[in-house]
């Protein structure tokens, strides 16, 4: 072994990743080298030095996250567990009373977790991934996400760009408009910046209607309107007001093209 | 009444398996997004994929390589730029990171003192020197050294081939060092400079 390939192998070495006659060659040619004994040296108590300080100053997780996840993954388990009570007989009507007020509160607390999900992402103002028209948009999305997305027109803005994002643990399209000048508040206006949140819900999750009948909720100063079209679900985010905010919302039964075109792609054959 | 249905075994086992690894995945989890409210978010849509694709998991398999599996996915997916950006903006960022520290004159100071490399190491703030290494590199020097997964482990979890791993794993920690070296902190290493040069006459 000469010296060059011995800095090759030192880290391997350290990290005990050399099998018996590797690390005998390792130790042999330091035996007789002075320098690569020294370096041997030297990053090993650098390396161990960097893995102590490491470990001991690593944070510990937060003790309300676990907390939450718990309760994240029972909530996720009631679901499963709901489905398999709906399939008993009439006769555990009683039950199912209970289990259906409890359902009710349930699916309101899942309904507040998206909207205030949704606000949280969209107060973030994550860079855009593309900027440009709808069909630009709708182009770029193309193989992205579990499905197809198309974007929808909304009165009075136009479409800024977009960009892969998540609400909860699925993944979402998010698409950003521009309140056109003028259009709110008063003529002096500047432009206001409206995300939408567009994604798959085969299983249910979020309990809301069809437009014109969508579920408005507030979160971080923002109005969250979520609605949903079959499979697909809508989260319009903005901070302004409720009055305003309804003027944004596509038109139901919209005449020409379907505005709402989201297949998930596992459906389609 | 019921009893105990499968859906709650499933989750009591999940959550069993999960408890020891939590802080280590928060721990990446803050070094790779830099923010603690990042790094709570991340860990808890890793566990909630985790938990939807538990059925596919082998029990009796490496199940906290599978869950760094997923939380290093769900960084990638989530929490980075668009694939086109990442490659761009993450390569010139590693040249220029590396011109920065390989230059030939700071290589050649690094290689001398040792023993002031050693004392940087010691007293410095190390987790934010692996902060400040180009993506590529702080993810396996997050998994190596402050997880202490092998090679084979962390080839699994970031889907590379072993060889990859070790040469990001070597020039990640050239560059921790560098960065360690040259992160100021005036007085101290003045005081470092001072001591060091002090002990290497008294040493001879």
């Amino acid at each position: 072994m000469n010296c060059r390939d011995f800095d090759t192998a030192l880290f391997p070495y350290l990290d005990d990743e050399l099998v018996e006659n590797e690390r005998a060659n390792v130790e042999m040619h330091a035996a007789h080298c002075e320098g690569c004994a020294s370096k041997l040296r030297s990053e090993q108590a650098v390396l161990s030095t960097i893995r102590a300080r490491a470990r001991d100053e690593a944070p510990r997780a937060p003790a309300a996250l676990m907390e939450r996840i718990s309760n994240n993954l029972a909530a996720e388990s009631t679901r499963s567990r709901r489905r398999q009570l709906a399939r008993w007989s009439v006769a555990a009507a009683g039950v199912m009373t209970v289990a259906w007020v409890g359902h009710l509160e349930w699916q309101a607390h899942q309904r507040r977790l998206f909207v205030e999900e949704a606000a949280r992402r969209h107060a973030r103002s994550l860079p855009l991934e593309i900027v440009g028209q709808p069909e630009a948009v709708e182009a770029w999305f193309g193989g992205k996400l579990d499905h197809r997305v198309t974007v929808p027109r909304i009165p009075n803005a136009t479409t800024a760009g977009a960009r892969v994002s998540n609400v909860r643990d699925r993944q979402a399209a998010y698409i950003r408009y521009e309140t056109a000048n003028g259009a709110m508040n008063g003529a002096s206006a500047q432009p206001r910046r409206v995300g939408l949140f567009v994604f798959g819900d085969e299983s249910g999750d979020v309990s809301v209607g069809s437009l014109p009948d969508p579920d408005v909720g507030s979160s971080l100063g923002y109005n969250v309107v979520t609605w949903r079209e079959g499979d697909v679900v809508y989260q319009l985010v903005t901070d302004l007001d409720e009055a305003d905010v309804r003027s944004l919302l596509p038109q139901p039964n919209a005449a020409t093209r379907p505005t709402l075109d989201v297949q998930p792609a596992s459906f389609v054959h | 009444m019921f009893g105990l249905s499968k859906v709650d075994t499933k989750r009591q086992n999940f959550e069993e398996l999960l408890k020891p690894w939590l802080d280590g995945l928060y721990a990446a989890g803050l070094r790779l997004t830099r923010n603690e409210r990042d790094a709570e978010d991340l860990v808890q849509d890793t566990v909630m994929r985790a938990y939807r694709f538990f059925d596919k998991f082998e029990k009796g398999t490496n199940f906290r390589a599978w869950l760094f599996k997923i939380l290093t996915n769900t960084f990638i997916n989530t929490y980075r730029r668009s694939v086109k950006a990442r490659s761009l903006g993450e390569e010139s960022e590693r040249q220029s990171v590396e011109a920065q520290f390989f230059s030939a004159d700071v290589t050649d100071q690094a290689q001398n003192p040792e023993e002031f490399l050693l004392e940087r190491a010691m007293s410095a703030d190390v987790l934010a020197a692996i902060d400040q290494l180009p993506i590529d590199f702080r993810m396996v020097v997050i998994l190596a050294d402050i997880q202490e997964f092998t090679y084979k482990e962390i080839a699994d979890i970031l889907d590379v081939p072993v060889g990859t791993v070790m040469s990001r794993l070597f020039r990640g920690r050239k560059l921790l060092q560098k960065v360690l070296l040259s992160n100021s902190n005036a007085e101290a290493t003045t005081v470092d400079l001072n001591a060091y040069r002090s002990r290497k006459m008294l040493g001879g």
